[in-house]
């Protein structure tokens, strides 16, 4: 039993870096072929649509700082579980925020190529995500603190 | 068949604006661009899209002797568009919606009863248009307002009207669906329509319409064997051909 749970234990731990990589990945693919195609159909602004595409890259790197926060000198059946639970819980969440991020930015791009004024303003929405992205940082920062060693 | 998200996000995006229908002056887009933007598409999509715009589009119909193929040709395509039901609903209200016109136009040159509308016509509304024949819009005034327009416009002569009212209400229906989609086929086989319309609409030159009016009155008066040039349709998406031109379908 105690061997599932430092297994467990050490899944929780590179969890957030996983899938917030995953996350990441899909929400730049996502924004970036916005980009693309936007560039086809733009004369100029090139740069602020790719800039904007590269926003969900920031969910892999809490996830690297989360990782970080619940390492420990040794991964054991006291702190098997909690590693877990902070690290797969909050993995999920940069998972989920980067791809959804990618889509309101494909959609913003979209947006505010056909009306350049939004621009500024149709970037709430990703915003708000990644407001729920250092929410999850910052707790799980909190709770690494409160884990036994 | 799924949309690749990737591949139809970069489409969608690289497609520009269409703006509003009445409002513009040239084209975002022509049609060399658009196909070379739409060669992004799977060569499923693009076979399927082809047909939905031959359909639709008047300048796919004008290929067509009669009503019956066109309603033959138009169920193939819906039963085509099994994955996609929203480009179902949309090929089969804009064949409904050309019932309807057929009808008035039936009507104003005075045929007494609706016919063989299963030859002539498909969809809903077939049945109250037969049932219905006399009512100026059929008995479906009441959730369709336009059609009461339609027959005011048309008894009026105000065929200018009458084609801004009918493209309006198309858009209407476009427009009803493509907030349902932003990233995929259905989103790019949406916006095709929309352009199909709003390049035909663009093209129009009080000019050209006043001399297309005149020879048309000549062919009416001359009978079916008269010779007359009429413009031909310039692409393959070049939706040339009036609704208005044809005087029973």
């Amino acid at each position: 039993m105690n061997e599932f749970v430092v297994a467990l234990g050490w899944f929780g731990l590179y969890a957030p870096v996983a899938l917030g990589a995953i996350g990441s990945a899909w929400g730049c693919a996502l924004g970036g072929s916005a980009a693309i195609g936007a560039m086809l159909d733009s004369d100029g602004g090139y740069g602020r649509f790719i800039g904007v595409s590269l926003m969900p890259s920031s969910q892999v790197i809490y996830g690297i700082v989360i990782m970080f926060s619940l390492q420990q000198s040794q991964v054991d059946a006291a702190n098997g579980a909690a590693l877990f639970g902070i690290g797969v819980l909050s993995g999920f969440t940069m998972l989920f925020t980067g791809i959804r991020q990618g889509e309101v930015l494909a959609s913003a791009i979209h947006a505010s190529k056909a009306k350049p004024e939004i621009f500024g303003i149709s970037l709430a929405p990703a915003a708000v995500l990644e407001g729920f992205s250092v929410f999850a940082l910052v707790f799980a920062l909190v709770l690494a603190g409160s884990i036994p060693s | 068949m799924t949309s690749n998200p990737h591949q139809y996000i970069s489409l969608v995006t690289s497609l520009p604006h269409l703006g509003r229908l009445f409002s513009l002056k040239e084209l975002p887009i022509s049609d060399f661009r658009l196909k070379q933007r739409l060669s992004m598409l799977e060569p499923q999509h693009a076979a399927l899209l082809k047909e939905m715009v031959e359909v639709t589009a008047w300048a796919g119909v004008a290929r067509y002797d009669q009503d019956a193929e066109v309603i033959r040709s138009a169920n193939r395509i819906i039963a085509d568009l099994k994955d996609y039901p929203d480009l179902q609903h949309l090929v089969g209200a804009r064949m409904e919606t050309r019932t309807l016109i057929a009808a008035l136009r039936r009507r104003r040159n005075g045929q007494e009863s609706a016919g063989d509308i299963d030859n002539w016509g498909m969809g809903r509304w077939c049945a109250s248009i037969k049932s219905n024949w006399s009512d100026p819009a059929f008995g479906l005034g009441h959730f369709m307002p336009w059609l009461s327009e339609a027959y005011r416009l048309m008894q009026s002569g105000d065929h200018i009207s009458m084609e801004r009212l009918v493209l309006t209400e198309v858009v209407r229906q476009l427009d009803h669906y493509g907030t349902m989609h932003d990233f995929d086929f259905e989103a790019v086989g949406i916006y095709v329509l929309r352009w199909v319309i709003v390049e035909r609409w663009t093209r129009y030159n009080e000019a050209d319409a006043r001399d297309r009016l005149e020879a048309l009155i000549s062919l009416a008066l001359k009978g079916p064997d008269a010779d007359i040039s009429l413009p031909k349709p310039q692409g393959f998406f070049s939706d040339t051909f009036s609704p208005l031109e044809r005087s029973s379908s």
